[in-house]
């Protein structure tokens, strides 16, 4: 029961966090392709990474998840 | 099999086991290596077929590395290593997707296991260290203590952290998303798996994408002047 808690409470918080920063970071490189369409490559590269980083922290979260389950 | 082990050794190679995840990889460098054969025999000035093909995506890949890197030699010298990772990474996570691949045993993508994802992130990090050493020389080594001595410990912390985010970003997105296919084929085993099918495709080219960026970001940033 614990464990379930657990497992189900690191994915969701993990997702929460990892989803507002998403949003926030994928909503100004949208405005920054309108305002500037020529620069749009660049910004969605660095859309990328910077997706890339956050996104490794809600994964942190789910492993930590899967592993949970295991012991389970 | 929580992790995704099949436990599935088919023959020792001197000391090494070799198990369902190198045969995968063999089979992966295997197509991979064909294609290529296929396409750079009988080459001609004016090309046609997969030889303007593979023209295509390499004159392609040296632009976008050399705008990424903005040093030109240095994307010259790093964007075969770059590409193979991304043409390895791509066909690895896609060969989870080839239909009945969850059926048969053993059958895994290869990037879906610890060792392979630390082994390309390792690869980065050499990478990464050869590059900075062969450009700047023993310069290289201020980067350490720039901008000052006091953050020695935490720029190596950083050299340590970088290949870790690297395997466990790769290894947790295709785990992840395996294990979710996997238990969504053992609640609905029809049609509703088939959307996240369709969106692993995605995520596959993403990660593939994501992880060469970032192993060319770090090779730039030790290449780069001002450290």
């Amino acid at each position: 029961m614990g464990i379930a808690l657990g497992a189900g409470l690191a994915v969701s918080i993990a997702g929460l966090g990892g989803g507002v920063g998403m949003g926030m970071a994928g909503g100004k490189a949208i405005e920054a392709i309108a305002r500037q369409p020529e620069v749009g490559g660049d910004v969605r590269t660095l859309m990328f990474i910077t997706f890339a980083f956050i996104e490794t922290l809600t994964i942190y979260g789910l492993l930590i998840a899967f592993m949970l389950v295991g012991k389970m | 099999m929580i992790f995704g082990m099949w436990d599935a050794t088919y023959f020792h190679l001197g000391p090494i086991p070799v198990d369902h995840i190198i045969v995968t990889e063999w089979a992966i460098i295997a197509v991979i290596g064909l294609i290529a054969y296929f396409a750079t025999r009988n080459m001609q000035v004016v090309p046609t077929g997969l030889q303007n093909a593979f023209e295509m995506i390499i004159v392609w890949t040296y632009d976008f590395f050399t705008q990424l890197m903005d040093k030109e030699h240095v994307a010259k010298k790093w964007a075969p290593v770059l590409t193979t990772f991304f043409l390895f990474i791509l066909l690895s996570n896609y060969s989870g997707l080839i239909p009945g691949a969850a059926r048969i045993e053993g059958f895994q993508p290869p990037t879906s296991n610890w060792n392979v994802t630390m082994t390309l992130a390792l690869i980065t990090f050499f990478s990464v260290h050869v590059a900075g050493f062969s450009e700047n020389g023993m310069h290289y080594l201020g980067h350490f203590i720039s901008p000052n001595p006091l953050m020695l410990p935490l720029n190596l912390l950083e050299e340590v952290t970088h290949p870790l985010s690297l395997t466990v970003r790769l290894f947790g997105n295709i785990f992840g998303e395996e294990m979710v296919i996997a238990y969504m084929l053992f609640m609905v085993p029809f049609f509703i798996p088939m959307a996240l099918m369709g969106l692993s495709v995605l995520l596959g080219a993403i990660q593939a994408v994501v992880f060469t960026i970032l192993s060319a970001s770090y090779i730039a940033a030790a290449t780069g002047e001002g450290h």
